[in-house]
């Protein structure tokens, strides 16, 4: 084994230049509050005040996310020009709570920052893209809306400095997010995935709720920074491992970690905008973003990194393992999400105080643009044969050759193929892992993270390999070219049949024509970002880091070639080229129905609440309520029997009632 | 920026007249005059037709809500001799507590006249056999029409507005009793005459008033104890005593009997059995009155008279009552997973809220009472937003069984349905909505509270609370599963006419404001709370 030289990230950072200091105009606010509130009041003008006009809404939307990206970038340009580059922003001012102090504040950092632009970033895109999938869809408007209101809620989690406003966000996403899914309402499916969405996710923010009350009551506070403080000084303590432990379980849920993770494969029957955005920026990843902000605290808890880290490397080689299977390129790519997801959590219970957390929120940028790619490339590919099944994109990216590159380059960004962004992050991650190992000497959480970081890129590049083969299958013409030279014995594909919605005749001038201009200039940024983002990982303003290990990544990259080899020769001889139509039938069936993780969560929770309910709606009414009906027939009674015993008739009443008074004037008189 | 607002409201506000102890007319008298005049015009033999009625009715409303703005910005107080033998005194003293309550129900009032009142109909007839293809078959535009007996029922809502401002405004003991009691005459005959014929109105009305009547003469039980050992039956002297002219075993007598009566009216488990009967069966103008006041003079009770009066006697039973709160919280919740009639079911939803409202004052601490406070008025707006909706769901359908199949909210009438969404995302604790400031309060202040509390009995509660906020997304899910989302058109029925929908718009922007900018509220509130606990 030669000598290979020792590399540390600083070393590969770009040198950090002087900016020129410009003239700053004297705005309301900072921009923090410009980009939260533009798209909030983007979210509520255009739920109330554009009327019937998509147009408009489409101005409303895609100006709000616009804004809110001009904010975030000018927000990089102003911690350029601040010593120490942290902002803080007041909000709504302090919450008159007595002795609890809510100060509700905002709060910048270069890694937040970075994490915001991509945020908005994607959330323009997504904006443009949305304008024009849905150009016939008759609920345009709210979905623009709630696109809005989701970023927004993403950017106020980021950019948070409070653990309420952190909460704010936290559940308007997993609302935002039910609505998404369920955007096309009359489709039960759909319905149905967002209303497990919504559960699943709130039933784990319980954790995250719990978690955060004994955070605030230690520190008597609400703002993060200060809560931080607080529990770094006092050290590690029962409470302080209860409250991580909880706001784990929380993440694991927002996440889609094992077991919360079987709501974010289904979210899939939202339009695919709406996946775009919770897949790549918000939503699932807001997780690592609370986390890294109170990274102090979980680093020095170890039951919660043990925890987050068996949880995320489950789920993250379990899913990989998964995506392989899917029969459907969307399923898949959320599958994908699932499994990066966890590693960039995974990284975070593995880092110490010493890499600093600044590895996860790379990766979270990366992934950001690649996935957000990778998915309104499928979309657009959907929307021109008519399916995400898999059978349908065969060809895809053949058949129209402009969305060959933005398939390619999203795949490989996602298998961390150099030089494209997933590289970079990918190996941050390696490093910090690896920095874990050696300074906490071989600890587990570090050692099993390691390990399943390197077991995860192989199998990564394994389901990349075989969507780029099913995708760039060649199309019918040029397999007819070919029959005269046929194959040995063509393998059955039980997976699906050819495809018959599109015919090859329509090419690359029908499927640029069928895009917006502004949608298909919002996928080529991504795809820029997919190829130089490497160069953004790479700024002077990332925290400490490992160093690179050159040894690790040769080995990471040989595996991954040899899966993806592998994959190809698996490939070879299947019809469409489908490397997965080797797998069981059996078996591929119970990976897309997700190892029937529905039925658990039926077994497990649903029906054990609902008998429950149900025993208490009884006791309710039949013990419960028994003395309200029996006051009422008692007081019936009673009447009655004062009915029946007073007399009837009025003369002989009055004549009483006069003899009594007679009486007592008599009584009057005697003792007068 | 903040000082040219500040500007700005100072000028708005020299623009409002000092009318002094004059607004307590405006805020007062229009209601009581018209009232009156409803109540004499209903008894001559050819009543003025609906359009009439319901304009007078809602003027007299809006004047009064004119007047009780007045109020609130002016604060005047009133005093004058009433019963001078008893020393009882005409005094009417708004303060922080009282205000957003004021306020409330003014807001209410003005909502409340305005809905028509749907006059009962014959269930729709099930579809024979045809269980997945319900026939079209119209539905009447909902629109006011000449229902017999409509200005007594406008009269009734005119007098619970009255008896819920008096209530709200006294500054003496009896004087609130008054209040308290005017408001159960007119809301007993709103549900017994106006209700769902479909229903059982008389018991629903007689399960009202034997439970509120036990309540109130619990409550003057309660109010004659104070009244007696300290010689008054000012409020203010009252809460400025705290209790000293009571002993130990005293306190926790008249702490008991007051609870008892005030958790009736609230109501807490285990004493709200009847209120989802009442909801379920009365009009949709009663259901949102009962909703955002009488069930607010339970709460406010509680502030007034029993956590400043006898504050040992509360700090004892106060677990207790965190206790009943959380497991109504959860019962509630549970319940509505279940519950076949959607009325019943916000009903529920209002037993699970006012939980959390009497978990936060449990906790004697500024934090708690500053949520209880929030969580009353956030009630109060989302259920009355709620019971708008659903009010002209179940007349649109002719019953609100949730069991049977109907056309998706969503797709036929998709006013209705924003608003559905809006006032279920707000009563499952969404932030940015009204509720969840009231919630999360309440749980933060049970997570740490007061230092005479058992601390661990309380953070248990705090986790059973946090369940059962996970429990209320359930519920939510279900209701727009079942009511908002689906592709069925058939059978149609109308949108929100413009009283709803003037109707929704006001409570929606309200929810949405003080989910905003919660500080609004929680600054009226702030110097009563410090007032009170901060000694």
């Amino acid at each position: 084994m030669p000598d290979l030289p020792d590399v540390t990230w600083s070393d590969l950072q770009l040198p950090s230049l002087p900016l020129p200091h410009l003239p700053a105009p004297d705005l309301w606010g900072s921009p923090a509050h410009w980009a939260i509130l533009a798209t909030l009041l983007a979210a509520l003008a255009g739920l109330g005040l554009t009327g019937r006009s998509n147009r408009l809404a489409a101005w409303v939307g895609v100006g709000g996310a616009l804004l809110a990206f001009l904010a975030t970038c000018w927000q990089l340009y102003t911690l350029t020009q601040i010593e120490g580059a942290r902002r803080g922003a007041g909000t709504i001012g302090a919450l008159p709570l007595g002795d609890l102090d809510a100060p509700l504040r905002l709060l910048v950092t270069w890694p937040l920052a970075i994490v915001a632009v991509t945020v908005a970033a994607v959330a323009l895109v997504v904006q443009g893209y949305a304008r024009w999938y849905l150009w016939y869809d008759p609920r345009y408007r709210p979905f623009a809306a709630t696109v809005s209101l989701f970023t927004s809620a993403m950017l106020l989690v980021v950019l948070s400095d409070d653990l309420l406003l952190t909460l704010v966000g936290w559940e308007v996403m997993g609302w935002c997010s039910y609505l998404l899914v369920g955007h096309q309402s009359t489709r039960s499916a759909a319905t149905r995935a967002a209303s497990k969405a919504l559960l699943v996710t709130r039933t784990a923010d319980v954790g995250f709720v719990l978690g955060l009350l004994v955070l605030v009551a230690g520190a008597g506070t609400t703002r993060t920074t200060d809560v931080v403080r607080h529990w770094a000084e006092a050290g590690p303590s029962p409470a302080l491992t209860a409250a991580m432990v909880l706001l784990v379980v929380g993440v694991a849920g927002k996440s889609a970690l094992f077991p919360f993770q079987d709501w974010l494969p289904d979210a899939m029957e939202g339009p695919t905008p709406a996946s775009a955005l919770i897949h790549a920026a918000t939503m699932v990843a807001a997780g690592t973003v609370v986390l890294a902000q109170l990274f102090p605290l979980l680093s020095v808890s170890g039951p919660a990194r043990l925890l987050l880290a068996v949880l995320a490397c489950v789920t993250m080689v379990g899913a990989a393992v998964l995506a392989f299977a899917q029969g459907d390129l969307k399923r898949l790519l959320a599958w994908s999400t699932v499994s990066q997801v966890a590693l960039m959590l995974a990284v975070l219970a593995a880092a110490t105080m010493g890499t600093g957390p600044d590895a996860a929120l790379q990766h979270l940028v990366a992934h950001a643009w690649f996935k957000a790619l990778l998915f309104l490339t499928t979309g657009w590919l959907g929307v021109l044969v008519g399916g995400t099944a898999m059978a349908l994109m065969a060809s895809g990216a053949r058949r129209y050759r402009v969305l060959r590159h933005r398939f390619g380059w999203g795949l490989l960004a996602l298998a961390g193929v150099p030089p494209f962004v997933g590289f970079f992050s990918k190996e941050a991650i390696l490093g910090t892992a690896e920095a874990g190992t050696a300074a906490t000497g071989g600890g587990f959480v570090p050692v099993l993270v390691l390990a399943s970081v390197g077991a995860t890129a192989p199998l990564t590049a394994a389901y990349c390999m075989r969507a780029w083969l099913v995708l760039s299958r060649p199309t019918a013409a040029q397999g007819h070219a070919r029959l005269y030279e046929p194959d040995p014995v063509e393998r059955i594909d039980d997976f699906f049949d050819e495809p018959q919605v599109v015919q090859e005749a329509e090419g690359v001038e029908r499927a640029e024509a069928a895009i917006s201009s502004s949608a298909r200039m919002g996928t080529s940024a991504l795809m820029l970002m997919t190829l130089f983002g490497g160069v953004v990982l790479l700024l002077p303003v990332w925290g400490p880091q490992a160093h690179v290990d050159l040894q690790l990544m040769a080995a990471t990259l040989l595996l991954m070639v040899v899966s993806a080899l592998l994959v190809r020769l698996a490939a070879g001889g299947v019809r469409t080229r489908d490397a997965a139509a080797r797998i069981p039938a059996g078996v591929s069936l119970a990976a897309e129905r997700g190892l029937h993780a529905d039925l658990a969560y039926r077994v497990v929770v649903v029906t054990p609440v609902l008998a429950l309910a149900r025993a208490v709606a009884w006791f309710d009414a039949e013990v419960l309520d028994s003395w309200v009906r029996g006051a009422g027939v008692g007081s019936r009674l009673l009447g009655r029997v004062g009915d029946l015993t007073s007399p009837r008739r009025a003369t002989p009443a009055l004549a009483l009632v006069l003899a009594g008074m007679l009486a007592l004037a008599a009584l009057g008189v005697v003792t007068a | 920026m903040s000082g040219t607002l500040g500007r700005v409201r100072a000028d708005l506000l020299a623009l409002v007249p000092d009318l002094g102890t004059w607004w307590y007319a405006v805020a007062l008298g229009p209601l009581l005059l018209a009232a009156v005049l409803l109540l004499a015009a209903g008894r001559r033999a050819a009543p003025p037709g609906h359009r009439v009625l319901h304009r007078g009715s809602m003027v007299a409303a809006g004047l009064s809500a004119l007047g009780v703005a007045g109020v609130a910005l002016d604060r005047p107080v009133l005093e004058a001799s009433w019963i001078p033998s008893l020393g009882v005194s005409f005094s009417l003293r708004p303060d922080g507590l009282s205000v957003p309550l004021l306020l409330l129900t003014a807001l209410a009032g003005v909502v409340a006249t305005a809905l028509h009142l749907h006059p009962g109909r014959e269930p729709r007839p099930e579809p024979v056999d045809l269980a997945d293809t319900d026939p079209t078959s119209p539905i009447p535009v909902v629109r006011g029409e000449d229902v017999p007996g409509l200005a007594t029922y406008h009269a009734c809502l005119l007098v619970v507005l009255l008896g819920a401002l008096v209530a709200f405004l006294a500054g003496d003991a009896i004087l609130f009793f008054v209040g308290l009691e005017l408001v159960l005459v007119p809301m007993w005959v709103l549900v017994a005459r106006y209700g769902d014929p479909g229903s059982d109105r008389e018991g629903a009305a007689l399960r009202f008033l034997l439970v509120t009547v036990v309540a109130s003469s619990l409550v003057l039980l309660g109010i004659l104890a104070v009244a007696t050992a300290t010689g008054s039956t000012d409020l203010a002297l009252w809460a400025g005593e705290g209790g000293a002219s009571l002993g130990r075993g005293s306190q926790l007598a008249v702490a008991a009997v007051l609870l008892v009566g005030l958790g009736l009216k609230t109501p807490v488990f285990p004493l709200h059995t009847w209120l989802p009967w009442v909801h379920a069966t009365a009009p949709t103008a009663g259901s949102v009155l009962l909703a955002a006041v009488l069930l607010k003079l339970g709460t406010y009770g509680m502030v007034r008279l029993v956590v400043p009066v006898v504050p040992e006697g509360f700090a004892a039973w106060s677990p207790l009552l965190a206790g009943l709160g959380v497991t109504g919280i959860v019962w509630a919740s549970l319940v509505c997973l279940v519950e076949r009639d959607l009325k019943r079911l916000i009903a529920w939803s209002s037993v699970a809220h006012l939980g959390f409202v009497v978990l936060g004052l449990a906790t004697g601490t500024q934090a708690g009472l500053q949520a209880a406070l929030f969580g009353n008025v956030a009630h109060g707006l989302v259920s009355a937003l709620l019971f708008v909706v659903v009010g002209g769901l179940k007349h649109r359908w002719g019953s609100a069984d949730l069991g049977r199949r109907r056309a998706a909210v969503r797709e036929v009438a998709p006013r209705l349905g924003l608003a559905l969404v809006l006032g279920m995302a707000a009563s499952s604790g969404l932030p940015g909505l009204a509720v969840f400031w009231g919630e999360i309060g309440s749980l933060l202040a049970a997570w740490s509270p007061a230092a005479d509390r058992p601390e661990g009995w309380f953070r248990g509660f705090a986790v059973v609370a946090a369940l059962g906020g996970a429990l209320a997304v359930a519920y939510t899910v279900r209701v727009l599963r079942e009511v908002w989302a689906g592709d069925r058109v058939e059978p149609r029925v109308p949108d929100a006419v413009l009283t709803e929908r003037t109707a929704l718009r006001l409570l929606g922007v309200l929810v949405l404001v003080l989910g905003l900018v919660p500080t609004l509220l929680l600054g009226v509130t702030a110097p009563f709370v410090e007032g009170v606990l901060g000694r």
